[in-house]
């Protein structure tokens, strides 16, 4: 998995290339950790990369998105795959997330 | 034996496996017609070398999981349900039910209601598994229903199959609820629709699972629909409810199946059985290089 990290007016947005799964979930809640402990909380997760999530990687999204919440910020995923948004779907987060059709989207909502 | 609503209840079960290795668990979960997409699955696993440590069903996915954990194959399997499974099943009423709900003061109510008259699916559950119980399984298999009068899931592991079977597809209103030994059961998805949590009960670390959202009504047009529809508005809020948890409160690996149909398919749709088992094997492929990565395999 590659993760890229990039700062934008209001939000950092973190892209991910590749699955979140068992394999790569420590990896990715690391990166995420690293921006919230580094204070960016205002997260965007660009998922229009990730082809599959496990458990593993619901997991990995939960503990971010609870984290960035009591750090005074958000998880906000932007461009998911309709295979990754089915499961996102099956598994009830997207009542719990902001999902957003593209990245700029997810940006600017946090300065809505 | 637990008391609460949704703790689930062994009638009997086997123990579980020692050892260190992967436990592999296929959970095929409600979803009638669609549920034959585990025998595209299983095609996929089998010809993988990817072997299963148990099967949990339920509801229309309990008829796969029993076919699968017997070692029938596929063709076999498909042919099986293409009978066993077929519109004329919903198609004669019950009548003493029907008289019972709407004279109660002449024909007193019984719980064993049901609007369809049950005897056709019992006779074909008879034939296709007549013979059958869990203990001849080449694979440990778990059904699952749900005890009628206190909401328990209950997990059959021994005994007959037509039972367990029968008791796991008790659609609420459509069939009669079962009765096994003392107790009253009604169908597997009303406590959980996709019973993830008996895999992990039994050990299981790394669970695929194939499970689906009920079908709408477009129109509801009769009394039936109506049964359904409410069935469906309720099952899929339990599957997404217990599936977030399954996923969340465990650290057990789990790999939904998510076979895409490009067409409706519905409750009695079996001439579209190939088509479903063939998006189960497509669905399957896709998932493949993670289970194989994930069970220490090499991946070509």
């Amino acid at each position: 998995m590659e993760i890229a990290v990039e700062k934008r007016e209001g939000a950092t947005v973190v892209s991910i290339d590749g699955s979140v799964d068992g394999m790569s979930a420590p990896q990715l809640v690391a990166a995420f950790r690293e921006q919230i402990g580094g204070g960016n909380p205002r997260l965007v997760g660009n998922l229009a990369s990730v082809d599959y999530t496990s458990s593993a990687g619901l997991r990995a999204l939960l503990e971010t998105v609870k984290d960035a919440r009591q750090h005074g910020g958000d998880l906000r995923l932007a461009a998911v795959r309709p295979e990754v948004l089915r499961v996102l779907e099956l598994s009830g987060f997207t009542s719990i997330l902001q999902v957003f059709p593209d990245v700029d989207a997810a940006v600017a909502s946090f300065t809505a | 034996m637990s008391s609460g609503p949704g703790a689930a209840v062994e009638v009997e079960s086997l123990p579980a496996k020692a050892g260190s290795g992967n436990r592999v668990a296929l959970v095929i979960g409600a979803g009638s017609v669609k549920c034959a997409a585990a025998l595209g699955l299983q095609k996929v696993l089998a010809r993988e070398g990817i072997a299963i440590d148990m099967v949990v069903g339920c509801s229309g996915g309990s008829l796969y999981a029993a076919l699968i954990a017997l070692g029938i194959e596929v063709d076999e399997a498909e042919e099986m349900t293409r009978r066993l499974w077929t519109q004329e099943l919903t198609k004669k009423r019950h009548y003493a039910s029907l008289l019972r709900a709407m004279l109660p003061q002449l024909f007193p109510f019984q719980e064993s209601f049901g609007l369809v008259d049950d005897r056709l699916i019992l006779d074909r559950l008879k034939v296709a598994f007549g013979g059958h119980k869990f203990e001849e399984a080449r694979i440990p298999l778990f059904l699952t229903a749900t005890d009628f009068h206190n909401g328990e899931q209950v997990v059959f592991s021994s005994g007959s199959l037509v039972d367990a079977i029968r008791a796991s597809i008790a659609i609420p209103y459509v069939f009669r609820p079962w009765r096994v030994g003392d107790r009253l059961f009604v169908d597997g998805f009303l406590c959980d629709p996709m019973p993830v949590g008996v895999a992990i009960k039994h050990g299981a670390n790394v669970i695929v699972t194939l499970g689906f959202e009920s079908p709408y009504q477009h129109r509801v047009t009769s009394v039936l629909k109506f049964a359904f529809q409410l069935s469906s508005i309720m099952s899929n809020n339990l599957l997404r409810a217990n599936y977030a948890f399954h996923n969340l409160a465990h650290h057990t690996e789990i790999l939904p199946i998510i076979p895409q149909f490009r067409e409706r398919i519905s409750l009695f749709d079996t001439d579209k059985i190939p088509y479903v088992i063939e998006e189960g094997e497509r669905a399957a492929e896709r998932e493949l290089p993670y289970l194989r990565r994930l069970l220490g395999m090499t991946n070509p």
